[in-house]
Formats: structure tokens, sequence, C-alpha cells
């Protein structure tokens, strides 16, 4: 027992030793804190430190609403240089409690409408897509369901319990399809009803609310990859995702895929994603990075790399493997104000909570 | 000098435990008020909270039903009857216990999934596999409970009660003697098994995705909890999950503490080898129970090499080179066990003689019949009524307004949850044990003018070696499994350890046909560490403890 013990001990405190010894390095280290962002591979990240000599840092959270909930937790003593991942439906509520600050980064090349919501010098915009319905095409075909024309189809008996949206409360594409609702109904022909009506109706036809996208379209969606996860339940054949997530999934399979995207005017809304430098970040390394992930090189691998559009001028899709040609661009996508979310953002999120949580 | 280290092992154990809670409910109280009614309220009006109650009462309560009735069996052929490897059937049948949920959660998708069995598409059985989840972890409790009793009753009284009238029948038999001699130990088993169902975090999260349970409410929306003007509800929320637990199951733990008193048999006992007999048909509950416990663990470690995509199935160790690989997304394996292996370190250097202190305190009380007794020994056992989110998201608030330093510098905060989270299992197994010494040496040591401090020394100390080895091992194996609480610390940090480093390859996006099997590798790697660490214990333990464990 005594050897026993004392290797036991022994291979304990060996393991103890590397949090006593203290490694903290001189000033050349830099956090991001992100949500599962792939789109900083490591070769990116690896080129970008031997390029500059600083040592990138992740920190993962689940998605855009961890990531707020963890700057706001740490204002005043942030645990990282730059917060990635939070998008115009999250970014007001960052810019008013103060947490993010200007930037130093030189940057050119932008199209101008990843700035029409935010131009300023607290965020930049990396990348941008389109939020809107996917449906599996093998299931919804025209003859066991047909497409949608309308919102309001999915409130009938057919789609009882078979589409899956992740919640504005905790998803950033939830939250962006929420406020395209939003402008949906207020634009369409019918006055007697609003977008909590709908909702509503949704919730009396068993919508699938889940927590994020992930679980959305990996263990809900038919048409999606989900179906070789262990987790796969396969009860949603119409889920909240990106217009482009089916070139994305063509480019993952040689051209193929059995999911689309389903164009209704104004159900679609434009998400553009920031990154910013925190409060008492070292801003010079902050900027530094911005402007690797802004160059051209980088930038423009994001199709591929981040399954997003890039926010350069003069980029798309890329044509190989059918990524381009299965990718949608609505036709007329919602129009709603930077500062109309800012200012109505928690209200909204109240009366849709009421609406799906009417019994 | 004994009495006031007990009295300091108090105080310092209560600031572990109450600071931090203490100050993140009154950082959330600030926010929202203090309204016990409205946050109980607030539950039903949120859809991520809704039926949260609910459920987490029907499936904690049928969860410790089926436990019961399957494992008693179990516990039966074991503790009745003698197996030649009985000291690796109990490690294996107990091993569930200490196992990570989020490893449970993984064997048990791989096996009903679209590349196992493939019902998880039916919804319908989603519930019923968060219960048989919970068997699969609970029953060690009941095996543990059970299992001394069982053992050691002298087989003569069985014998005898059948030459009677009355003790004819196997009924009878077990109405007039088993029943009341098992009770106390089967409702004790049966409140532990509630408690941890009952706050069960990674099982309902990975199996049940569509229902909401107190822990998971907590686990949501905890990260927003507790600043000013934003998302307010989400106080509400967890300061409703975590008042609802914690009276629930302080309730079940007073229970348990109140029969683990009762337990101690007044039959006569003998020793385990005269008191079993063998019974080969036996095998017949055994080799199903152990199966049963081996079954996820060993598909995990088929599902390390199983590469599903595509274009079909390869069988390769890919993933093990990638798991053992750090990039920047994750760590690699090896270092997150370094950082698990260096918290369990530490909570062992805390948390072991912190609960042997106790224990020795609650047993002088006890002994002087003090009333304090029933008192410090429910103190000991609050950490079971606070969840292991709570526990976490009460360090990461609390400890922000105490000291708001940037947290990565704080390698060691991770370790506090654990601490909270162990203590109790030593308090348990140590005190356990000080109930079982036989007072006559205590009282002979006396008798020859030994003070208490020689007696520890001399007496008790050499008796109490075993377990307090115990302690230990459990200490780290929880410590290394401990999921919940870390889940939240870490989240600040980068600091993760092998469950959440599990988790996190768990959560990631599975179009990458590694990801899987990456995170079935660093689950392996954990049950293993854990099996070696559990099999060391079993060499020392003495079939007639009545501890926990």
């Amino acid at each position: 027992m005594n050897k026993n013990v004392i290797l036991i001990c022994a291979i304990l405190f060996s393991a103890i030793l590397p949090g006593c010894v203290d490694n903290s390095q001189e000033v050349t280290d830099i956090t991001i804190v992100t949500y599962d962002v792939s789109g900083l591979s490591d070769s990116m990240l690896k080129e970008f430190e031997d390029r500059t000599g600083y040592k990138v840092n992740l920190i993962k959270l689940d998605d855009a609403g961890s990531i707020l909930d963890h700057i706001l937790q740490s204002k005043g003593s942030q645990t990282a240089d730059l917060v990635l991942g939070l998008d115009n439906t999250y970014l007001q509520t960052a810019l008013d409690a103060g947490v993010l600050i200007d930037h130093q980064a030189t940057l050119q090349g932008i199209e101008a409408s990843s700035l029409e919501f935010y131009n300023g010098s607290k965020a930049v915009p990396f990348d941008k897509g389109w939020i809107c319905l996917n449906y599996d095409t093998e299931v919804v075909d025209g003859e066991n369901l047909s497409v949608p024309t309308n919102l309001w189809n999915l409130t009938e008996d057919d789609w009882r319990g078979k589409v899956a949206i992740p919640s504005p409360m905790t998803s950033s594409p939830g939250r962006a399809f929420m406020v395209a609702t939003i402008d949906h109904f207020a634009n369409d022909p019918d006055n007697s009803t609003d977008w909590t009506d709908w909702w509503a109706a949704m919730n009396d036809n068993d919508i699938i609310i889940t927590t994020g996208w992930s679980e959305a379209y990996e263990t809900h969606y038919t048409g999606g990859y989900g179906e070789w996860t262990d987790g796969y339940i396969g009860n949603a054949n119409i889920v909240l995702s990106y217009c482009h997530s089916p070139g994305v999934e063509a480019h993952y399979d040689e051209g193929r895929t059995k999911s689309a995207a389903l164009d209704i005017d104004r159900s679609s809304f434009l998400q553009i994603e920031y990154i910013a430098v925190l409060e008492g970040a070292n801003v010079i390394a902050a900027s530094d990075f911005i402007e690797y992930l802004l160059s051209g090189e980088i930038n423009n691998e994001m199709p591929t790399e981040n399954f997003m559009y890039s926010v350069l001028e003069n980029s798309d899709l890329p044509i190989e493997n059918e990524y381009r040609a299965n990718s949608l661009v609505p036709l007329v996508s919602a129009e709603v104000s930077s500062q109309e979310i800012a200012e109505n953002m928690g209200s909204w999120l109240a009366k849709w909570n009421s609406a799906v949580n009417q019994g | 000098m004994l009495k006031w280290a007990g009295r300091f092992a108090i105080v310092i154990y209560s600031a572990l435990v109450f600071i931090p809670l203490i100050l993140a409910a009154t950082r959330m109280i600030k926010i929202v008020g203090f309204s016990p009614v409205s946050w109980v309220y607030s539950l039903e009006l949120y859809r991520l909270s809704e039926g949260a109650i609910g459920f987490t009462f029907i499936q904690a309560i049928i969860s410790t039903i089926a436990t019961v009735l399957i494992a008693t069996p179990i516990a039966w052929q074991l503790g009745r009857y003698s197996w030649k490897a009985k000291p690796l059937m109990r490690a294996i049948l107990t091993m569930p216990f200490v196992m990570p949920a989020i490893v449970a959660a993984m064997g048990i998708l791989a096996f009903i999934g679209p590349n196992g069995l493939g019902f998880r598409s039916d919804q319908s059985t989603h519930f019923w596999t968060l219960i048989v989840a919970h068997v699969w972890f609970n029953m060690a409790l009941v095996i543990r409970f059970t299992e001394p009793v069982l053992s050691t009753l002298n087989r003569d009284l069985e014998d005898q009660l059948r030459l009677l009238p009355s003790g004819r029948t196997a009924f009878n038999r077990f109405r007039i003697l088993w029943y009341p001699l098992l009770i106390p130990s089967l409702a004790a088993a049966a409140c532990m098994t509630f408690v941890f169902s009952f706050t069960s975090f990674a099982l309902v999260r990975w199996l049940t995705p569509l229902e909401n349970s107190l822990e998971t409410v907590m686990a949501s929306v905890g990260s927003s909890a507790g600043i000013d003007n934003y998302n307010e509800y989400s106080n509400d929320l967890v300061l409703a999950s975590s008042m609802i637990q914690f009276s629930v199951l302080l309730l079940s733990l007073w229970l348990m503490s109140w029969l683990q008193d009762k337990r101690q048999s007044r039959l006569p006992q003998v020793d385990e080898k005269s008191a079993q007999i063998k019974n080969p048909k036996g095998l017949l509950i055994l080799i199903p129970g152990i199966l049963f416990a081996l079954g996820p663990m060993i598909i995990v470690a088929l599902a390390s090499v199983r590469i599903v995509s595509r274009d079909g199935i390869e069988w390769s160790f890919r993933a093990w080179s990638k798991a053992w690989n750090s990039d920047y997304s994750n760590i690699g394996v090896w270092e997150a066990l370094l950082n698990s292996l260096g918290y369990a370190a530490i909570t062992l250097i805390v948390a072991l003689p912190l609960g042997i202190l106790l224990a020795l305190h609650i047993r002088h009380l006890e002994k002087s019949g003090s009333k304090f007794a029933r008192i410090v020994d429910l103190l000991t056992l609050l950490p079971f009524a606070i969840s292991s989110v709570m526990i976490g998201l009460g360090v990461i608030l609390g400890i922000i307004l105490i000291e708001p330093v940037e947290l990565k510098e704080w390698w060691i905060l991770p370790a506090l949850p654990h601490i909270m989270l162990t203590t109790p299992f030593v308090v348990r197994i140590i005190l356990a044990a000080l109930r079982g010494l036989d007072p006559s040496y205590d009282e002979n040591a006396q008798v020859l003018g030994m003070n208490s401090f020689e007696r520890i020394k001399n007496i008790h100390f050499p008796l109490m070696k075993g377990p307090i080895f115990i302690a230990g091992i459990f200490t780290l194996a929880m410590s290394m499994g401990e999921f919940g609480a870390s889940w939240v610390v870490t989240r600040f940090g980068q600091w993760d350890t092998l469950p959440v480093l599990i988790d996190q390859l768990r959560s990631r996006p599975g179009w990458d046909p590694l990801i899987q099997p990456t995170a079935a590798a660093a689950a392996t790697v954990l049950m293993g560490i854990t099996l070696v660490l559990f099999l060391i214990a079993e060499k020392f333990r003495a079939t007639d403890e009545k501890g926990m464990f």
C-alpha cells in the first residue's frame, strides 16, 4: 500500500506543478472570446502567430448569447482582448454597456452593405449571411408535403411538430429570425394579425424550439448532416439556418444536397457578425488581429472556412461543388434598423416569450 | 484540541460552502428583489423553463423507484452469496456512480442513435432512456447501502425462521426478517438516488433535449444572472430553481441522515465468510447487472475508433491522435488530464483532512449526546442539496464580487467547487467507519491513560487507514469526473478539465466525422483512470463498513 500511495502522490503533485509555475509572459498573448467559429482555423491562427509573434488563446462558449453574457459579467475585468461573434442583434447591447473600445486597425475594401448597420470604430464586421428557413427536399417534395409559400402554411396540421427553430432568447440566428418575422408581418397584406399571433399559432402547432442552432440543425433537421451523428432525432423537415446552408452541404458532399432554402419575402434577415476590442485589451495586438482577419487572403476564405459570406468587396461564394448554385440570395429580406433593434429588443423578446408560452 | 480543530473545520467548511452562494444570491436579489413567490411563478412564464418543476420531480421519483427495483436483486446476490471475483464485481457495479454523466450520455446515444439500434428518433423513448441512465448511475448507491447489511447477517437467523410456521414461505421470511432489516438502508439509498436524479444535468441535457429541468434551466440562464439591467428574468429563474432544489433536497438529506443512523444493525452479525454461501444461479442476475454497468463504457470505447460519415464506417485510431493533440479550439487530452489531476490533487489536500476533522467532530458530538450532532451532520450534507451548476455559479458570481481581478490568473479557482462537492463524501465515508469502530478499544485506551490525541494516533488512525485511503481515492475520482460546476467555472478561463473537454468536443457541430470519436477517446481516458482508482479502492474496502461508499 505504501508504494501505491507514494506513486499516486507523486503523480498528483507533479500535475499540480504546472499550475504553480508562473508562466505569465510578457504581453504577447492575445485572447479571443468566441463561440465555435470554425473560421478561426488552426492554420489561420498559426499563420497569424508566426507573422506577429503573438500567441493566440481562445475562450470558446456556446453562442452569441453566451459571449455577450460573458463580456457583460466580466465588465471591468475582462478575461479577453477581443470578442468575436456578436451579431447585429446583440451588438448594440455590448456597445451600450461600454465594454467595447476603439480599435486601431487600418481597414479597406469592406463592402458598404456590411457597414450599413454599424460603421463605427468599436466593432468591425467580419462575415455575414442571410438567416432563413431550410427544408428537406426529399420530404417537402410536393407529394408528401408542399413547399410553403407563406409563413402561415407552417401553422397548418401538415407541419405539426416538424419545424425546428433556435430560441431568440439564446441564439443569434433565432433572434434574427424573430426580427424578420416582426418585419414580415408588419408588411403583409393581412392587418388583423401580427408576428406574435404567428408565433402563438406555431406554438400551438408544436414548434420545436431549441437552445442553439446546432441542436436545431444537427439533432432535429432531416435535410442536413445530422443523420450521421449519434444524438440525431430527425423529427423536423424545416429548420432555421442560413440561406446558403444548402450550399455548404453541397460543398461537403461533392455537389449533392437534399436541403433547400425557403424564399418568402421578409422572412430572411441579413446577419452580420462582428469582431471588437474589449476594454483593458492590448489594443495594438487586437488591432493587428482585426487587420489580419479582414485581409483579403483570410476574409475571402470565409465561405469555406467559416461557412459565411466574406464582407469584402468583389467576393462571392465558390462555384466548385455547387456551393454557389445551392445558396439562395433572398429577393426581399427583412429591413429593420439598428436603432429599432436596440430600442425594442427587450420588449420583443418578452412578447415572443408570452406568445410561445401559452398553454 | 480536537474539539477546537473540529470547530475550526466547521468554520472553514461553512465559509467555503456558504460565502460564494450567499454572495451570488445577494447579487441576484439586489437586481430582482426578495420575492420567492414571484421567483417560482416566473418558472412558468418562460418557454425555457416551462414544465421544469414537474419534469424534475417526475423523472426523479420514477428514477428512484426504478433504481431500487433493479439494483436490489443485484445487491442481494452480491451480498448474500460468495463469489470468487467479488471485489472486481463490486468495483464494476459501483463504478458508474463516479463516472461523469457526459460519458454515460455518449455511450447511451451511441447505442440508441442512428448508428446503433436506431430508435432515438422515437421521442417517446427519450424519457425512459433518461430513467435507464439514472438507474445505471445510481444502482451503486443501493448496492453500497444494502450490501454490508446483507453480507454479514448471521445466516442462522434465516435458518431458524424457516423452522417456524410463519417462516416457511419466502415471502413471509422477507416480510418478517428482511424487510425490517433492509428498509432503512433501502430508504437511505432511495433518498440519495432521488437527490442525484433531481440534480441531474448532463443526462437531461443530452438525452431529453426537449425537456427542461431545474438544473438545465439554471445552466441555460446562469451566465446572464447577476448583471444589472440585462436579462433580469434569468435572476428570477436561477433563484427559483435553486430555492426549490435546496428545499426539496434538504428534506431528502435530513431523512437520509436520520435513516443512516438507524441502519446500525442490532441483529447478530458474523464475518462475511461464514454468512455467505455459493449460489451459481445468482449469476443469472449478476451477469446482466455487470453487463449493464459495463455497457455504456464499452460502447464509448468502441465509439472512439469508429468514424461514421457519408462514406460509411471507418475503424481507426485517427480520433485518438486528434484527441491527444491540442489545437486552438480545444486543449489536448494530455493537458486536460493534467488539469484534472491537478485539481484532483488540490481537492484531495483540502477535502480529505477537512472531511476527516468534520467526521471526528460529529462523532465526538454524537458520543457526548449533543443535539448539535445532527445539525453538523446535516451541514456537511448541504452541498448535496445544492446543484453542481449552482455551486459553479456561486463561485463565479461570488468570487467576481469579492475580487474582480482577471480570473484567468486564478488557476486554482475550479478546485473550489470540487472541494465543496467532495468533502461531504469524505465525511460520509469516515463518519460511517467511525461509527463502526468497537468502542471498547477507545475505552481501554482511556483506562490506560491515553489522551484524545494519543488515542487518535495509536488507535483510531491505524484502524481507519483503510477508510481514509478509500475516502482519498473517492475524492480523486469524484473530482476527476466533476462536470456541472466545472462547466460553469471554466467558461471564464482556460482551465479545461477532462469532463469539460469531452463536453466541448461533443458540443461542436458534427459535420466533421472525427468530432464524436474524438470526444469518445477523451472519455475513454477518463473512464480508464476512474476504473483504476476504483479498483485500488476496492482492495482496501472492508465489506462490513456501513458507509455510503
